[in-house]
């Protein structure tokens, strides 16, 4: 389908929700009719039509991640090192395992619900410049979603902060402080390509001899051939996080994998990209985070040839982005700053889901 | 130059090892130009110094470290963040889980959770944290090294008395406040030396084409020949010159304190290998073999507007094994009780998070800790309230905290300077009160 000659890519937003605290994660429910949302202090259902929020349960620290594994089950990771199931309809816990003895960073679910994969990793220095040091536990675990059971260990080198599974449940994706991407075969476990880009990582100069930054999204493309990353440029002080707004693709087919594309030159603006997603039916890809410099912190970009479509400015950080299943909606979701508390010692919420039709401009 | 109104700290020990320092060297000089390996050959110079003396190891956490991610949890609050808190030896004192061995010492710790000053950006409290004050121009305090190093410190030692190991040679305000001036109105000969990493002292080697006799008369002839010009024409540029060639001379001697190269692998491993972690172990081979105040720093880390856990989960872990490995270090050579190792920075972290997954800076109520040298082991001074937000209990500022550090030093907290024209300055100014729960 070629939108671009039949439908304007105009996103028009819909729908604003608020979420007590910020929001790591987000997942559209199968009925299309309420958004789950992993967030600082616990697990949230949502109803998109009157906004009316509700907390399911809480990890013992962030909720991380969640996805929908079934039409009322869903499954959340925590910054416990913790992989809950819960069950929407009768309000209970199916299941609780002990993932990592650090955080889940991210949890990815493979298409057809039956494999979820989750990555963890504590950046130590192993090294006089804080190189990291190497492994303590396993990076990346891979589980059966029905069973809870462990199905395989893959190594990788800590912190490893993104994790994503290809459309067709081969390969698993995994991507690391240090701009180190390792892929698997999901089924025997063997590694089958390994790479670094340096283009996500910083080195600090001006406030810090440390490491910081890296890959903060993972995603395949629709044909499972090419990877998408996601983070933020290298700076001299990677505290001011003003990195530029960066993305890169890389193919997959030869054992070597190479660098097809990434963000274009004065396409960019300055922050953190946390968050990708790619449209189900339609070749392009959202990518966000947090605004530093700019005018953007999404922006839509064509998946073939790379050129930025339309950019939005949401006024929070950005830390997921999903597609409707049938795409023509995305889910945003975030965080603002927490602020000062009220007089009584109360926040106002700070998380963020916001709802917008990607094709607002035509006649959908 | 300011004039003390009453010299010395009065303190017995200090006393003593002023003495024994200056019959150690004249021995010294009868023998040979002192070396490091030679320095400590005069038994009761060599026990005097590393026993009896009072020394601090300052690890300076340029940048401000979270009270919520080391000293003061509060975890499961809106405010608490991603970390959990751990149960120390002291029955319901917890600390964060990222530092457990600390906790698992705890009862040789002092904490103060109820710090409360005013900077609230880096430049200005840096100075007021270092210096314990605010600034009051013209007048420009000494940094604690400066005026440790002078009170406490060997006069003439070949080993610097006052050492600044930071390998970050940039650091924004630190770095600013690392090009000022330091000693303030002590005068330069109590400002530190600055090492590791970059800052590698370069040139310390004797050549090989020069022997140590050769060494020793090329020493002695330049030294009789400037003290005769500095003599006949009253030059302060000539002693000053000779200042600093004493000092080159000092360092050239002791070179291999400053070799990471030459401290034991297995020493290494244990504190850890980053930057921050060997210089610390560097700063307890200083202080064992002679030095009076070592600061150790590694640029301004801990200044986390972006990514406050992401930095916070690789930064308070290595703090928490070097302060324990410190202590216990220190502790197991009989070194603790005239040790003060203090780890402390400028201020504190919000408690409310911003939208770049940061803390930003927080003087209102943030937390410290000390070890040895003076100060009660398993005492956690002062509260603040649910959130973190307030201090509710026991509040310390900069002043009751160098009092603090004074007086744990045997060092006369309210001691008076005086220079005509201009009020009187005391060290600490306004009789603020030490913690008394703190003092041994």
């Amino acid at each position: 389908m070629n939108y671009m000659n039949q439908e304007k890519l105009e996103p028009k937003r819909i729908k604003e929700l608020k979420v007590s605290s910020g929001v790591l994660s987000a997942a559209i429910s199968p009925d299309e009719k309420r958004v789950v949302s992993a967030a600082m202090d616990g697990v949230y259902l949502t109803e998109i039509e009157t906004g009316e929020s509700v907390k399911l349960y809480s990890h013992e620290s962030y909720a991380s991640s969640v996805e929908w594994v079934s039409e009322n089950v869903l499954v959340s990771a925590g910054y416990d090192g913790r992989i809950i199931w819960f069950d929407v309809a009768n309000q209970s816990e199916i299941r609780n395992e002990k993932a990592h003895q650090f955080w889940s960073w991210d949890l990815a679910v493979s298409a057809d619900r039956a494999r979820l994969a989750s990555v963890t990793g504590q950046y130590l220095a192993g090294g006089y410049k804080y190189e990291p040091a190497l492994e303590t536990e396993p990076s990346l675990r891979i589980y059966d979603v029905s069973t809870g059971s462990l199905l395989h260990d893959l190594p990788h080198v800590p912190s490893v902060q993104a994790v994503t599974i290809s459309p067709d449940g081969k390969r698993v994706a995994a991507g690391n402080l240090m701009g180190e991407v390792r892929v698997y075969d999901l089924d025997s476990g063997a590694l089958t390509h390994q790479w670094t880009t340096n283009d996500f990582t910083s080195w600090g100069i001006i406030k810090s001899h440390s490491y910081l930054g890296g890959i903060f999204a993972i995603r395949f493309a629709p044909d499972g051939e090419s990877v998408l990353l996601a983070g933020m440029g290298p700076m001299r002080d990677p505290m001011a996080g003003n990195g530029k707004q960066l993305w890169q693709k890389w193919s997959l087919e030869s054992e070597k994998p190479i660098l097809l594309d990434q963000t274009h030159d004065g396409e960019s603006g300055e922050g953190l990209m946390e968050a990708l997603a790619v449209d189900p039916a339609l070749p392009f890809f959202v990518m966000g985070g947090r605004l530093r410099g700019g005018d953007w912190n999404a922006a839509f970009f064509d998946l073939n040839s790379g050129n930025r479509l339309h950019t939005l400015k949401t006024g929070f950080r950005i830390t997921d982005v999903r597609f409707y299943e049938q795409g023509r909606r995305i889910l945003i979701a975030g965080a603002t700053g927490q602020g000062k508390p009220k007089d009584e010692g109360a926040f106002d919420p700070f998380g963020r889901l916001e709802i917008y039709e990607t094709f607002a401009g035509s006649n959908v | 130059m300011f004039e003390m109104k009453r010299s010395g700290c009065g303190s017995p020990e200090h006393e003593i090892h002023r003495r024994l320092f200056l019959q150690g060297s004249m021995a010294s000089a009868s023998a040979s130009v002192a070396s490091f390996s030679g320095l400590f050959s005069i038994p009761a110079f060599a026990e005097s110094v590393q026993k009896s003396a009072k020394k601090c190891i300052l690890l300076w956490l340029c940048g401000a470290p979270s009270q919520f991610e080391t000293w003061d949890p509060k975890a499961g609050t809106e405010t608490g963040g991603p970390f959990g808190a751990i149960p120390t030896q002291i029955p319901g004192v917890h600390v964060s889980s990222l530092m457990p061995k600390c906790a698992s010492i705890m009862e040789k710790l002092a904490v103060i959770r109820s710090m409360n000053t005013e900077p609230s950006e880096h430049f200005q409290g840096i100075d007021a944290l270092t210096r314990g004050d605010t600034p009051r121009p013209p007048f420009t305090r000494p940094i604690l090294g400066s005026v440790i190093a002078q009170q406490l410190g060997q006069l003439d030692s070949p080993v610097p008395q006052f050492v600044l190991l930071d390998p970050c040679p940039e650091g924004n305000e630190f770095k600013s406040f690392k090009a000022g001036n330091w000693a303030g109105w002590l005068g330069a000969e109590y400002g530190p030396i600055r090492a590791g990493g970059d800052y590698s002292i370069p040139n310390l080697e004797r050549l090989d084409s020069i022997s140590d006799i050769d060494h020793q008369d090329r020493e002695a002839l330049r030294k009789f020949l400037s003290r005769k010009y500095e003599n006949d024409q009253r030059s302060e540029s000539a002693a000053s010159f000779n200042a600093a060639f004493q000092r080159v001379n000092g360092l050239m001697s002791c070179a291999p304190l400053f070799d990471l190269s030459q401290l034991p692998e297995a020493d290494r491993d244990r504190y850890g290998r980053g930057a921050f972690a060997q210089h610390a172990l560097q700063a307890r081979h200083l202080i064992e073999n002679g030095s009076t105040f070592v600061m150790v720093a590694n640029g301004m880390p801990w200044d986390n507007h972006v990514f406050q856990h992401e930095m916070h989960q690789m930064l308070v872990p290595e703090l928490d094994n070097v302060f324990y490995q410190l202590v216990s270090d220190l502790e197991e050579r009989g070194m603790l009780d005239d040790t003060l190792v203090i780890a402390m920075g400028e201020f504190g972290r919000t408690p409310w998070l911003n939208d770049a997954r940061g803390r930003d800076h927080y003087p209102n109520a943030w937390s410290l800790a000390m070890a040895g040298g003076g100060i009660r082991g398993g005492v956690v001074h002062g509260s603040t309230d649910a959130l973190g937000i307030e201090v509710s209990e026991g509040r310390v500022d900069q002043r009751n905290l160098f009092a603090t550090i004074f007086s744990a030093l045997g060092i006369d907290p309210y001691q008076e300077y005086e220079l005509p024209g201009l009020p009187t300055f005391h060290r600490v100014e306004g009789k603020a009160a030490p913690i008394k729960e703190l003092l041994v």
